[in-house]
């Protein structure tokens, strides 16, 4: 397999200026901005991995962990302090999106100018023009500075440049935080044809569902140190276990140790009627959610399911169904099928959990919170989280005759 | 390092980022034609942002040398009688005017390139002195244009413009050439000291009036002459305007010290420029 992008024992200083004592005197901030006491602070520390081609690797880490740092490094923003880093192929980097913009200049100037600092050539993006006016959606107003547009707008219009750049490597970093929930189910279905034309990605996230849902791999890094490397659910297992470390619920029961518990969830996914699997669903379409069980089920148990508002947490239903004791001893898997002939949720961005209590049992034994990330795209914008069905009616009366009208209909 | 080796397929290119990389000029230079159409595209939005919402658009490229020659043609020319070696003190003052606001725009945009777009430094990789060029592009855009002016001067005053154009080209590119090498430096230094960019100002304006533009060589006292000729701009200008006004042939005694002195100072300026580049994003 063919290694696109090596780490080597790479670890990168920064050098902070201590401010304790601030010298008197010009004579004295002359020479202090000439030499000036640092402190070092080591931001990554021995970091070695490689990326085969054609994978998409997911970093993860608390912040402050040194997530960005590794894409700036591997970026050429800034050099390595010790070790080497070996990139096959040309790289491109969608680390802000629009961040290269000019707002005097229109649409279509802004293009140009993107996707020349993203390293394309004139041509190049003239031949994609049409694509990136039509996946941004903002084609009518192309001409118009972007001074006028939205921020949506702006951010579109980003997006689509970056997701037309012909790179062998490509560095995302938090794109999938912007823009409305239809947009950002394009954008994922955008980056999974980047993934099948072979495109080696490097995604950084903190919405662990699209890193689990996107990511072949992925890395841990913890105060500067790579502290895990691996598949990407057994690394979002081992980051949940670092971030709720201190956590009164163990939060290891969900997955991984076998024998921990006697069921475990080993996956939760979202399906179209058809049996194809989903990573964004449209409002009021069908949605199957697929529990998948293993373990020793000696006991029936309630296996239920909860869909949560990805922004503020709050829980917004359960749904959930009983499933028998198994009939033969020893491991078995099972999975519990949810169907939902229509998706009453708006358009939005919804997390899903799944827990496994024992009938009987007050606490459950399995559980699996914060993984699967639901997109839901939609036609109409409805606002708050539920799209409930409506239908509506004008009628209207003459009340010029007879004014005194105080009956009400609702 | 063999799986490394196998992946090394031929038409992909290898980075390697290592610390204290030094590629060379060689490198650096063909990373920077590699990056030619960023460089253009931006030159192209710094003319078309300047010019956008004005009302004058492009006359405002002539409006800063224009403005000075009618100012100065009524302070030195009329009232102090300053002398201009037979020529009108409109094209003597004129001349020297046009060659220094391509000078003094462009060094003093140029040394704010870096710290402007420290949003784009911190985001994405491109070879960071396309930016300082790109306003030393935009700038030679505006000495273009105020050319035009220098022609009508020309023609008003009766003088011939044919061969004047190709005997000043070596002045010109000799100004481009220092021009280049102060951008380089003063961007590059200006990340780490902000006070580079508030000393530009007042040193262009002490250098302006160092320089001859409002007045001739010859005015100078004698003894004074050999350290005003150590003045680059002085043998810039000089030549500038003996081939535009007189339409004298580009003399290489009068140019020797600007070219001498772009010589060493466009490859010390580079080699500074790439290696504050490696870590320019960290302190931006």
């Amino acid at each position: 397999m063919a290694i696109d992008v090596r780490c080597d024992r790479v670890s990168k200083r920064y050098r902070v200026q201590r401010k304790d004592d601030v010298p008197a005197g010009l004579a004295g901030r002359a020479a202090r901005a000439l030499w000036s006491p640092t402190v070092d602070f080591w931001a990554l520390r021995d970091a070695s991995f490689d990326i085969s081609r054609g994978e998409t690797i997911g970093i993860i880490g608390r912040n402050g962990a040194g997530k960005s740092t590794i894409l700036k490094l591997l970026g050429g923003i800034t050099d390595p302090t010790e070790g080497e880093i070996t990139i096959v192929g040309r790289l491109a980097a969608l680390i802000e999106v629009g961040s290269g913009f000019h707002p005097e200049l229109t649409g279509r100037e802004n293009v140009f100018l993107s996707g020349a600092i993203l390293g394309m050539k004139r041509r190049e993006i003239r031949a994609r023009l049409d694509s990136i006016s039509d996946f941004s959606g903002v084609a009518a107003f192309l001409d118009t500075p972007v001074k006028y547009y939205s921020s949506g707008m702006y951010v579109r219009l980003g997006f689509a440049i970056a997701a037309h750049l012909e790179a062998h490597v490509l560095l995302v970093d938090e794109v999938l935080a912007v823009g409305d929930a239809e947009f950002q189910g394009r954008c994922l279905q955008r980056i999974q044809e980047l993934k099948r034309n072979g495109a080696t990605m490097v995604l950084v996230s903190h919405d662990l569902g699209a890193i689990e849902q996107l990511a072949d791999r992925a890395i841990l890094v913890d105060r500067g140190r790579l502290i895990a490397d691996g598949s990407a659910t057994d690394v979002i297992t081992r980051y949940q276990r670092l971030v709720n470390g201190s956590d009164a619920v163990p939060s290891d029961a969900d997955v991984n140790e076998p024998g921990d518990a006697p069921v475990r969830i080993a996956a939760l996914t979202l399906h179209s009627p058809e049996g194809t699997s989903l990573l964004a669903a449209v409002a009021g379409a069908p949605l199957i959610a697929r529990v998948s069980l293993s373990g020793d089920a000696a006991t029936a148990a309630r296996v239920t399911l909860s869909f949560y508002d990805f922004n503020a947490g709050t829980l917004l239903t359960t749904c959930s169904g009983e499933v028998p004791a198994a009939t033969t001893p020893g491991a078995t898997e099972v999975s519990v099928e949810f169907t939902f002939p229509e998706l009453l949720l708006a358009p939005g961005v919804y997390t899903l959990g799944a827990t496994v209590t024992p009938v009987g049992a007050g606490r459950p034994v399995a559980w699996r919170f914060g993984r699967t990330t639901l997109y839901v795209q939609g036609r109409h914008t409805s606002q708050g989280v539920f799209a409930q069905p409506f239908e509506y009616r004008v009628s209207s009366h003459s009340t010029a005759a007879r004014l005194p009208v105080t009956t009400e209909s609702s | 390092m063999s799986n490394l080796a196998r992946a090394l397929d031929a038409n992909r290119p290898v980075t390697v980022r290592r610390p204290n990389r030094r590629q060379g000029i060689g490198a650096d230079l063909r990373a920077l034609a590699g990056h030619v159409d960023l460089f253009w595209t931006l030159t192209a939005h710094r003319i078309r942002v300047r010019y956008k919402q004005s009302v004058l658009g492009v006359c405002w490229a002539l409006l800063q040398p224009v403005g000075l020659m009618l100012i100065f043609t009524l302070v030195f020319g009329r009232i102090a009688r300053v002398p201009s070696e037979g020529v009108p003190y409109s094209l003597f003052v004129y001349s020297g005017l046009l060659l220094w606001s391509f000078f003094a725009t462009a060094v003093g945009s140029a040394t704010h390139a870096l710290v402007s777009h420290g949003q784009l430094i911190t985001k994405v990789y491109f070879p960071r002195e396309i930016l300082p060029l790109t306003y030393v592009a935009a700038a030679l855009f505006d000495l273009c244009i105020g050319s035009a002016v220098l022609g009508g001067l020309l023609v008003y005053h009766g003088r011939p413009i044919g061969l004047a154009i190709v005997f000043a080209v070596p002045a010109v590119m000799t100004v481009v050439a220092l021009v280049i090498a102060a951008a380089l430096m003063l961007s590059a230094v200006h990340v780490r000291f902000r006070d580079v960019g508030l000393a530009v100002p007042l040193l262009l304006y002490l250098w302006m009036f160092s320089t001859p533009i409002a007045y001739p060589v010859s005015g100078v006292p004698a003894a004074y002459r050999p350290w005003f000729m150590l003045n680059p701009m002085t043998g810039v200008v000089e030549s500038f305007r003996r081939a535009v006004v007189h339409g004298t042939p580009p003399d290489l005694a009068v140019l020797a010290v600007p070219l001498i002195t772009a010589a060493i100072l466009l490859p010390v300026a580079y080699a500074t420029f790439k290696r504050v580049e490696k870590t320019m994003a960290d302190v931006i």
